[in-house]
């Protein structure tokens, strides 16, 4: 197996400046994790704009935002632990035995136990996706724009397990963002479409003015709904060594899960509160003889955190060998990438190592970073939870607008962006999930470009699509995604049930 | 049913009867588009009407079963929500005359006490987050923001 280009990609990862880029984007992504209100996708799409126009080369810009998505999975637990409120939705089952361990005074161990085990996760995604994704790569060269086309039909119809209960809104939420990739100049025929003379929007809308006003804006609005009242953030820390007995007896789980959270993260479209869930379920089927889960159980807590980051880890793979993103903040990294006219795939690794390398060779050494981070400094993370929201939200407001600004330099992006968070705000309301809306709107131009330089190629004959055989194996592949996620995620809420009669 | 589920299911169907509607302007819209040449058989219309086909087959099946919905805010909280926009229009419409700083101390002021600060805790927050962003942005980062008349 060819791994030359994990080495290259430590040269890129460990000169000062990325490294350095590294170190901020752990501490952020864990504050950002830590905060209950924003998960790592609101933190990729304040600091995307920002990492833009400071004019980092793109493999910076992307070990910065693998940094903060590692760093927010590392920080989710603390709010779960000591608030009883998960910081993402990755650390919702952390809680379950995380505040049970707390408010027996025993959460510095939780949190230490938590870090330890997050950094075992991360560490096996990382060492999964550095083998995996040269492998899948090289599978995937053969494909023309007929197999492209049919390998975004295949990332849509694995999405059903991202709002797993409600498919068709998730199925809305993807048309709305292929809807929303066709405004703009059409290359091929120079037409303008759905730009109603204005001329920023030429260019199409902008992925960042999307991503904010879908994430932040709307996100800013749901907290002032769901401003929590009466939470007690647990200040009692108690002892920050976690006993060798807790460590041994977690080892198992913690292995265990890492690869459940890995396998999970690299089926695209499910996220880690699936891979969580499963892990969590796993293990207290295996493990919970003495029916402690629940009551704050070390395993418990051990379970989803490995898992959670281990996803993480496992979404890039498809991301980064197939240009078809794994979790909703893997889709903002792809259009990231985007912005830099790089154009994900399988040859992304082939052309262009020094990025595909540098993040991967980022998360061993992200994952450093944030168990040094997280252990000694937790008090200080934790104290994050204190911000009240009159200080956090206008903060994220700020960023948002700079954000946006920034790019274009133009109050009508603002605006645009306003009118979609407000949209976005709707929608949410309304039960619909932002995630796949992003999918849609990064697929969606370079899936119509593979759609219809295919029948250009056939001449309009549509069987171009079923001809080759990858094709037919990807339709196959396509139909089977569609039921297997929400099979997993039926069972897992089924385990569930079972496993905690609410 | 309860009255509670009733106008959620509600709300999910006016919701999907504005994403059908949505869906019948898009493609109406997309059947029109004028272009002079095409260097491929679909050409730029196909895609568009074909997703406003798609959307709207999607609403149908979302009208008939709108699933979960979360209640909208009402009263004073409805208030409160609409403000935080309205705020961020002021402050675009600030940005240029005012500048950065000056702006960003309007909105983080307004915004916190949308949030519940009292004037005391808003003004002092807001006066320290404008200085911290404006340190940030246009000192540390050198990010191109309006100066405006007010400070940089």
């Amino acid at each position: 197996m060819n791994l030359e280009y994990l080495w290259g990609g430590f040269a890129v990862a460990l000169t000062f400046q990325n490294l350095a880029i590294g170190f901020i984007g752990c501490f952020i992504g864990t504050m950002v994790g830590a905060l209950p209100a924003i998960g790592p996708i609101n933190g990729i799409a304040l600091l995307l704009p920002i990492a833009y126009t400071m004019g980092l080369p793109p493999e910076s810009t992307m070990i910065l935002l693998a940094s903060i998505y590692c760093g927010a999975e590392y920080g989710g637990r603390i709010s779960s632990i000591l608030l009883n409120v998960p910081g993402d939705a990755g650390a919702v089952m952390t809680a379950l035995d995380g505040y049970p361990l707390a408010r027996q005074g025993r959460a510095g161990e939780a949190l230490m136990l938590s870090g330890i085990a997050s950094f075992v996760g991360g560490m096996i995604g990382a060492t999964g996706l550095a083998l995996f994704a040269p492998l899948l790569a090289s599978l995937a060269t053969g494909f023309g724009p007929a197999e492209y086309f049919v390998l975004m039909v295949f990332a849509f119809a694995t999405l059903g397990s991202m709002v797993g209960n409600q498919p068709v809104k998730t199925l809305i939420g993807c048309t709305l963002g292929l809807m929303l990739a066709t405004v703009g100049l059409d290359a091929t025929s120079g037409a303008y479409r759905f730009t109603f003379n204005e001329p920023e929007l030429g260019d199409g809308i902008e992925f960042v003015v999307l991503v904010i006003g879908l994430f932040s804006i709307s996100e800013a609005l749901l907290i002032l709904e769901h401003q929590a009242s009466g939470l007690t953030v647990i200040r009692q820390l108690g002892r920050m060594f976690v006993r060798a007995d807790d460590i041994r007896k977690s080892i198992g789980t913690t292995l265990r899960s890492s690869v459940i959270g890995f396998i999970v993260g690299v089926l695209p479209g499910t996220g880690a509160s699936v891979s969580s869930a499963i892990a969590y379920t796993t293990a207290k089927r295996l493990s919970d003889t003495e029916g402690t889960f629940g009551k704050g159980d070390m395993r418990g807590l051990a379970a989803p955190e490995a898992a959670n980051n281990a996803t993480a880890c496992g979404a890039f793979v498809p991301m980064l060998t197939l240009g078809v993103p794994g979790s909703g903040t893997t889709a903002v990294m792809l259009g990231a990438l985007m912005l830099y006219n790089i154009q994900p795939g399988p040859m992304l690794l082939t052309e262009r190592p020094e990025i595909v390398g540098g993040l991967v060779a980022s998360l061993f050494i992200g994952n450093i970073l944030l168990l040094i981070l997280n252990l000694p400094l937790v008090n200080l993370f934790a104290r994050v939870l204190t911000v009240p929201n009159w200080l956090l939200v206008p903060g994220i407001l700020v960023l948002s607008i700079v954000g946006v600004y920034s790019t274009h330099a133009s109050g009508f992006s603002v605006l645009l962006m306003l009118a979609i968070g407000m949209v976005g705000w709707l929608l949410r309301k309304l039960g619909f999930d932002m995630a796949p809306i992003i999918l849609g709107f990064v697929l969606g131009h370079v899936m119509e470009i593979n759609l219809r330089n295919a029948l250009a190629i056939s001449g309009g004959d549509v069987s171009i699509l079923f001809q080759s055989k990858i094709s037919l194996v990807l339709w196959v592949l396509a139909a089977g995604m569609a039921v297997l996620p929400l099979v997993l995620a039926r069972r897992a809420k089924k385990r569930l049930k079972v496993a905690a009669p609410a | 049913m309860s009255d509670k589920s009733k106008t959620a299911s509600l709300a999910g169907r006016i919701g999907g009867i504005c994403l059908l509607a949505l869906a019948i302007v898009y493609g109406i819209g997309g059947s029109r588009i004028e272009y002079a040449f095409a260097s491929d058989p679909l050409g730029p219309r196909v895609i568009p009407v074909m997703l406003a086909i798609i959307l709207g087959v999607l609403c149908l099946f979302h009208l008939r079963k709108p699933g979960t919905t979360e209640p909208f805010p009402t009263g004073t909280l409805l208030g409160k929500t609409l403000a935080v926009p309205a705020l961020i229009i002021v402050v675009v419409l600030l940005l240029e005359p005012l500048g950065f700083a000056a702006s960003i101390f309007v909105l983080t002021a307004g915004v916190g006490r949308i949030f519940g600060a009292s004037w005391r805790k808003a003004l002092l927050g807001a006066a320290g987050q404008a200085l911290l962003w404006w340190f940030v942005f246009s000192y540390l980062l050198e990010v191109y923001l309006p100066k405006g008349a007010l400070f940089g």
